[in-house]
């Protein structure tokens, strides 16, 4: 047997009481198995947010880690089911599973479940345009998605997300007009939304506006250095500026986000490389 | 913050007059034969995905462009002769087309200026070059011309281009991964062999990397450059479609490598036997949000009349097709949206070219598709294995999709891989021909052609290349302003007609033709008369 089963179920025995183990990892992962498969959730939380501390890349501290999510997330939505059966919040429940199951047809009909129970909920529209959009390529998902996000905005005049979806599909059918107001109110509402920073800047720079551009991008890439969309569209907006090194300069930057991760699968893969 | 998607575009009816009516003439002209590509339900390893081109090339030099397809393992890659009347004739084992296996991409050239094209064809495995016996037979001379490969290589784009104008072909053959069946994991063997959430087969994001290659036309061999000219240098591409051009207008051949889940290629020609891909910085390798796509065909053209060559490439589904527009000194914007591209994201997409159906001016533009996995079937979602494929309409440089009212072969539905175009009956419309997978080709041809006027260019070069491969053609007909070249290769691993083809509307006569050679030469032919076929000798 494991010694980490064999910890574990001298845990159980121990009523999950902290165990006699000197190695701190071991006693950690026995203690918060223990309590887990007990339901006590609250108390294996604060254990395992500990080990993920101490030992960040820990397989086993990772796995127990994964268990403690899943059962805690199962229990809650078990409890919500038997408890509030009929509230809107199942429905959309059922709707975000199915959404991460790939199935957007449900979700899209299990949305609007939701809206129907309570038509003035926060992001329900959000969600659903943005499950229509996933469900069909089909040009009629454009207008009933605009719609969605259009009743968000109703409801939330200050989401500046919805303003971005709005003007991504009047961009998609060809109303650039109508589409700049709704990505400038996006930035305007949410100033550090990188999507709308880049999105005005791309329209400064259809302006040759490039001071502008520049300006937006600059700070689209400080408020997520990682976004290579804003470098990649900083390093075209210093090429047209005339901009040559610092156009370099993201060059090399996007060059590295852009690097495949480093880890045990791409070891793997260069050795399968090598063998040709 | 909620995370902003990808959103997706609707197709609007053209409000031209002339309506083409497609109609699929293969049975007609004698191309039954299927072409066999790996599985037709499943498909367990990625080389039965890739597919293959198709070439219209005149080999016995008689006028009438012939037809080569290329297949997989189960049937040899088939020549069929031009009978006239619109008929084609399978000559493949006359004229020694007998391999089996699993070939990929093909381009024309005249590679030794005999006067005959010469054909090279890509494999997985050890690619062929044929030299064309004074248009009687192929001899595949692969090995006398030192193009043996040293270990199995997954070739798949292809293109002659003399990157050095020393009026010899030399020869670019991308490259696409490292694949062999005993190593490579099975579906759904990692998270690189799914899709949607069933297992495919895997790739290429998990497969190794491969180099493409350049080699150099000494005359009497090739020999492998890649090294020395730089075009091993990118590291991290899975190549497919190429497409040759002078990007920068520099009087050089430039590369452009389609990537697949990575960023395309540019090559550009340093004019010392050097290229440097500067496809980033000069805005051609990713899409306008900075991703790389899963490049597959590529194509090029004037498509503004501004005198400059910019780039169209399909990619996968859920993305959008990615039109560069070259806005000067070989810098690109990406336009796709507001051309009027981007409108079908439902469809993998794989060869693509400009052509003007219409003869109108303007160049339209064809796409082919078919998902890369058969298995998408079983989902029963709105993305299909056999899918339609798309015409745009160019109305001026904006593009409208008009694939609905074009006629019924354009709603077929196959899974497309190569295309490529010719007027193979000489009556001044393009025809365009399709390599389906495990299917007949289709052989696209309209019922009722434009009664628009148009002119077909033959060159010929002296000291240039015989072919001509990379010479330019400004023609000037009224108000009308168009220019192209000559290119071998292009579109999905195919090769169209090296003849050009221009529409000139209702002019009945082009005011001035200006060639520009490899060599470097200008030359200018003036007061030419509509609706013909033209052969252009390269001056001394």
């Amino acid at each position: 047997m494991p010694v980490i089963n064999i910890i574990f179920v001298l845990a159980l025995y121990a009523q999950c009481e902290p165990t006699p183990v000197g190695d701190k990892r071991l006693a950690g992962l026995a203690q918060a198995q223990c309590l887990i498969a007990a339901k006590r959730f609250a108390e294996a939380g604060p254990i395992v947010a500990q080990l993920e501390k101490d030992f960040p890349s820990d397989p086993d501290v990772l796995y127990v880690s994964a268990g403690y999510h899943m059962k805690a997330w199962n229990d809650v939505i078990y409890r919500m089911y038997q408890n509030a059966p009929a509230s809107y919040r199942v429905d959309q429940l059922s709707a975000e599973v199915f959404e991460t199951q790939g199935k957007y047809t449900e979700a899209v009909a299990e949305y609007r479940k939701a809206i129907a129970k309570n038509p003035l909920a926060i992001d329900l529209h959000y969600r659903l345009g943005r499950a229509i959009l996933q469900q069909s390529h089909d040009p009629a998902a454009l207008e009933q998605a605009r719609k969605e996000f259009e009743a968000e905005l109703k409801l939330n005049p200050a989401d500046a997300v919805a303003e971005y979806q709005v003007a991504q599909i009047l961009t998609a059918e060809q109303n650039k007009a109508e589409a700049q107001k709704h990505f400038e109110r996006a930035a305007e509402l949410s100033p550090d939304f990188p999507e709308a920073l880049i999105a005005v800047a791309k329209l400064r720079s259809d302006d040759k506006r490039y001071p502008d551009a520049i300006a937006l991008l600059e700070r689209a890439t400080k408020v997520q250095p990682r976004n290579e969309t804003a470098h990649y569209n900083l390093m075209l907006a210093y090429r047209a500026a005339g901009r040559t090194a610092d156009a370099q300069r993201e060059k090399t930057e996007l060059d590295k986000l852009q690097k495949p991760p480093e880890g045990e699968f791409s070891n793997f893969l260069k050795k399968l490389g090598d063998k040709n | 913050m909620k995370r902003a998607l990808a959103l997706f575009c609707i197709g609007l009816a053209s409000a031209q007059d002339f309506h083409p009516h497609f109609y699929n003439a293969a049975k007609e002209a004698g191309l039954t034969a299927p072409i066999p590509n790996g599985g037709n339900t499943s498909k367990e390893f990625i080389i039965e995905t890739t597919g293959s081109g198709v070439a219209f090339i005149d080999y016995d030099n008689d006028g009438l462009a012939d037809i080569f397809i290329a297949s997989g393992p189960g049937s040899p890659s088939r020549m069929y002769h031009n009978e006239g009347n619109g008929k084609f004739r399978d000559v493949s084992a006359a004229l020694g087309f007998t391999r089996e296996g699993w070939a990929q991409g093909v381009c024309a050239g005249d590679f030794d200026n005999d006067g005959y094209t010469d054909l090279f064809v890509t494999y997985w495995g050890q690619n062929a070059l044929y030299r064309n016996v004074g248009g009687k037979r192929f001899e595949d001379v692969t090995a006398k011309m030192h193009l043996t490969q040293d270990r199995t290589r997954y070739n798949t784009g292809c293109a002659f281009i003399d990157y050095d104008n020393d009026g010899k072909l030399d020869l670019f053959v991308a490259n696409y991964l490292k694949f062999d069946f005993n190593s490579t994991p099975k579906p759904g063997a990692n998270p690189y062999c799914f899709y949607r959430g069933i297992a495919v087969n895997c790739g290429p994001r998990g497969l190794p990397f491969d180099r493409n290659i350049l080699y150099h036309n000494e005359g009497s061999a090739f020999r492998d450059v890649s090294d020395a000219s730089g075009i091993s240098q990118p590291d991290g591409t899975y190549s497919l479609g190429v497409l040759t051009g002078d990007f920068n207008n520099d009087g050089l051949t430039d590369i452009y490598v389609a990537g697949d889940q990575t960023p395309s290629i540019l090559y550009l020609n340093q004019g010392n036997g050097k290229f440097i891909d500067e496809a980033l910085i000069r805005g051609v390798a990713l899409d306008d949000n900075g991703k790389a796509m899963s490049g597959m065909g590529v194509t090029a053209a004037d498509y503004l009349h501004d005198g400059l060559t910019s780039i169209f490439r399909t990619n996968f589904s859920d993305e959008l097709e990615t039109l560069y527009r070259n806005i000067g000194k070989g810098e690109f914007r990406d336009v796709t949206t507001e051309a009027g591209l981007g409108k079908n994201t439902r469809y993998v997409g794989w060869g693509c070219g400009f052509f003007d159906f219409d003869n109108d001016g303007w160049p339209d533009l064809l796409l082919v598709n078919g998902h890369a996995f058969p298995e998408v079937d079983k989902l029963k979602i709105d993305i299909h294995y056999r899918e339609r494929a798309i015409l745009y309409r160019n109305d001026h440089g904006k593009f409208t999709d008009i694939s609905e009212s074009a006629g019924p072969a354009i709603l077929e539905t196959h899974s497309s891989r190569g295309l490529a175009f010719a007027d193979y009956d000489n009556d001044g419309t393009l025809k365009a021909l399709i390599n389906n997978q495990n299917e007949p080709p289709s052989l696209l041809r309209q019922s009722k052609p434009s009664a628009n006027h148009w002119l077909e260019i033959k060159l010929e070069g002296v000291t240039s290349n015989r072919s001509a491969i990379g010479a330019r053609v400004k023609l000037t007909s009224g108000n009308l302003v168009q220019t192209d070249e000559v290119r071998s290769g292009g579109s999905y691993l195919s090769q169209s007609d090296l003849r050009l083809h221009f529409g000139l509307g209702s002019s009945t006569k082009i005011d001035m033709l200006e060639i520009t050679w490899p060599a470097g030469n200008k030359q200018t032919e003036t007061n030419i008369t509509a609706d013909k076929l033209l052969t252009i000798r390269e001056h001394q």
